[in-house]
């Protein structure tokens, strides 16, 4: 295996999936948004953002808040330290593999 | 690589999406720009030239484009496609460039000044700048908005060739002009009104169609 293929073989699976990538890295740039924004800009129904959001928290990477906006229930998301650091790592290592 | 980085991109954008941005910063270009107007049309007593008076109208603008922001964004925005908090690292990092790009500006103006260079051309750079820091930050995500930044870089080029006694009848008796050349004070006025309409229009134009094609999903929980 060459160097380019074990890089390509270490990405982080949980970030390369291509719905969680899109999660992971809109709440990479944002302190923390609500599962309306997600589920706005990634386009994605709400049974299946909720269950990318269930992994990215199991593995640690996404913290959820539950809360209320007036009356209104809201599901507050933001991306926790490990989080933010495996996605750096993610981007660090599809650069050097592309 | 690039549909990461676009990603990434999509909050900053997510910002203007009501059109609000376009709204707060066209509202201020024209709030500046009609004081200055008021201050060059008015009588020497007036209250206009009264320092108390221009931090009170400075207050009151900003007031108004702060908490008008923020209910348009509550009660209409956040309710249809989202709330977004944005990290307080890239709000430092605009006001650290602004701290030394405004310095920058003011010693450009200075020496423009000292040396008798022409300043419309200075304004009409400025025009540019901001057209084009426009087509980054807005038009790249909203095809229609190229339509502004066009409009933006011909009004910036024609206030270069207009005549230079139109700039001293537009701001002269303005406070400002004590310091700083009459030309200079008009073309820059004239450039806040110009720019503050596009901004006001095409923000308005964003928010009705935001208005118009997006509805706020019904609530079983999220």
């Amino acid at each position: 295996m060459n160097q380019q293929t074990r890089t390509i073989a270490d990405l982080d699976r949980m970030i390369h999936e291509p719905g969680r990538l899109m999660i992971v890295a809109l709440l990479f740039a944002v302190d923390k948004s609500d599962f309306l924004y997600l589920q706005h800009e990634t386009g994605m129904n709400k049974g299946t953002l909720s269950s990318h959001i269930s992994r990215l928290e199991e593995a640690g990477y996404v913290e959820v808040v539950k809360t209320y906006r007036g009356k209104v229930p809201q599901t507050l998301l933001h991306l926790t330290g490990a989080g933010r650091k495996a996605f750096e790592q993610y981007r660090r290592k599809l650069k050097e593999a592309l | 690589m690039d549909q990461v980085g676009s990603l990434l991109d999509r909050p900053k954008l997510y910002y203007n999406i009501d059109g609000v941005g376009e709204l707060g910063c066209g509202f201020m270009m024209q709030g500046f720009g009609m004081l200055t107007w008021l201050q060059a049309h008015s009588p020497k007593d007036a209250v206009w030239h009264q320092m108390y008076a221009v931090v009170i109208y400075v207050l009151v603008v900003l007031s108004i484009i702060h908490y008008g922001t923020k209910a348009i964004k509550n009660r209409i925005t956040f309710s249809r496609t989202g709330f977004v908090e944005y990290r307080k690292k890239d709000a430092l990092r605009v006001g650290i460039v602004a701290a030394f790009v405004s310095p920058l500006a003011a010693v450009g103006l200075v020496v423009a000044q000292r040396r008798h260079w022409d300043v419309t051309a200075w304004v009409a750079l400025f025009g540019l700048l901001f057209a084009a820091s426009y087509a980054y930050g807005i038009a790249r995500a909203v095809r229609w908005k190229w339509v502004v930044v066009w409009a933006m870089t011909a009004a910036s080029l024609a206030i270069a060739f207009l005549p230079a006694s139109w700039f001293g009848a537009l701001a002269a008796d303005s406070w400002v002009t004590h310091p700083v050349r009459t030309k200079l004070v008009g073309a820059y006025l004239l450039s806040f009104l110009i720019y503050g309409a596009m901004l006001l229009i095409s923000g308005g134009i964003s928010f009705w169609l935001y208005l118009r094609h997006t509805q706020a999903p019904a609530q079983d929980g999220q």
